[in-house]
């Protein structure tokens, strides 16, 4: 018995490590010049969970891969924009899904986090897919007004792919 | 006035491309928390009605205490008539109150109070809390940002007191100004941004203003400039500011300003 419910256990911890935050692409917004999307990326690089960052100045974007095994902070991320003096426009978390069903009420479990979509519920998500969070910070105020989504608390974020 | 008018325009219609770090006034962005910045600014003034220049030596650091406050802290080294003297310094803060950002586009307005000691002599009328007067300013600054054009004005309420034992040679209904600031900005290259080692050239045109209304006597500069920004954290500014009109009495009717700052952005990472 012990044996089985190991096991399931490591099942069950298998298939959440198996949806995992490949990488992130933020667009940054209220800044145009060279020396704003600098002091963005030196604030990014600064996360411990940070591994590359790909700054496009010309767009105010940033993609970042991770370090292995690091513990992904969405919230985090943010912060540091919002620190270096600008804003989120746009944020989407590239995630590796492995024949993962979207639940009635569109929640997903990945990690330690939790996506609620708004657009795949009853679906099933397998490989690479460009996942946005639309919560407030996350998106422009235009776009957030837009939605209206209500903040769902620590680490559970309102998505769309 | 018609003419420095013209030239505003026309920087509104040509500008495509603008930055908003201005060099004779702040915008009202702060720079990013936990960032450090150092300046060594010089300014030469030609001294009205005899030829020698009064040359000011201003370090300041800076320091971006969250995203919404920063500091400023300067000292004033004066090299007159072959001296150079320590003459004060100044205290700085800037809080953003309001932003509203978009991509490559913000509005912002911030508040701003500055506090300067100086022990100088004092003839002129005009006030200057950047290194000729002891007082306090408290201000207000809008800047819009508009792809790589900015817009920027500030409007301020400022204070002299006695420069330590040398008097204010106004009288306490005069020892208060208004001042008036237009800025505009233009980054002129590069017209592509690849990487963070490109050079950055940005245009700027400034109005500056003063009015005493104790004295009912006012002041009004032109200031251009150009600015070099190198590998996304140096910069040089070089700017010329010239008197337009001016009723109030004035230490210089022209200054020619140099600036270099260095930025150490997000002090952890180093």
């Amino acid at each position: 018995m012990k044996t089985y419910l190991f096991l399931l256990a490591t099942l069950i911890s298998h298939s959440i490590h198996a949806q995992e935050v490949k990488k992130v692409s933020i667009q940054a917004s209220g800044l145009t010049c060279s020396m704003c999307s600098n002091s963005i990326y030196k604030a990014l690089k600064g996360l411990d969970f940070v591994d590359k960052i790909d700054a496009n100045i010309q767009n105010s974007s940033f993609e970042i891969t991770f370090k292995t095994n690091s513990k992904i902070d969405f919230d985090k991320l943010k912060a540091k924009v919002e620190g270096a003096g600008f804003s989120v426009a746009k944020f989407i978390a590239t995630i590796n899904f492995s024949n993962i069903w979207v639940n009635s009420n569109g929640s997903v479990s990945i990690g330690d986090k939790t996506l609620l979509f708004t657009d795949q519920k009853g679906h099933e998500l397998n490989g690479d897919k460009p996942v946005q969070i639309v919560d407030k910070g996350f998106v422009s105020t235009k776009e957030y007004k837009k939605n209206a989504v209500q903040s769902a608390g620590v680490r559970t974020y309102h998505a769309t792919i | 006035m018609k003419h420095t008018f013209f030239v505003v325009s026309l920087l509104f219609v040509l500008g495509c491309q603008a930055q908003e770090l201005f060099v004779f006034t702040e915008p009202a962005s702060n720079m990013a928390t936990k960032s450090f910045g150092m300046r060594l600014n010089n300014d030469f003034w030609e001294n009205s009605g005899t030829a020698s220049v009064k040359y000011l030596l201003i370090p300041e650091i800076m320091y971006g205490v969250s995203k919404n406050l920063m500091v400023h802290a300067s000292v004033f080294f004066s090299g007159e008539d072959n001296h150079f003297n320590m003459e004060g310094g100044g205290i700085y803060l800037k809080y953003r109150l309001y932003n509203n950002d978009d991509v490559q586009k913000h509005f912002r307005i911030a508040l701003f109070e500055k506090a300067s000691l100086n022990n100088s002599g004092i003839q002129q009328e005009e006030i200057n809390l950047n290194g000729f007067n002891s007082g306090f300013e408290t201000g207000i600054i809008a800047t819009q940002l508009l792809h790589k054009m900015a817009f920027s004005s500030g409007l301020s309420l400022v204070n002299a007191l006695n420069n330590e034992d040398k008097k204010l040679p106004l009288s306490p209904k005069s020892n208060t100004a208004f001042n008036y600031t237009l800025s505009a900005g233009k980054l002129v290259m590069p017209k592509m941004y690849k990487n963070y080692n490109q050079t950055n050239i940005n245009l700027m045109f400034e109005l500056l203003s003063q009015f005493n209304p104790g004295l009912n006597k006012y002041f009004i500069d032109a200031a251009p400039s150009i600015q070099f920004i190198f590998k996304s954290q140096g910069r040089m500014d070089i700017g010329y500011r010239k008197q337009l009109l001016a009723t109030l009495s004035r230490v210089s009717q022209s200054e020619i300003f140099i600036r270099l700052e260095y930025n150490l952005f997000n002090m952890k990472a180093h």
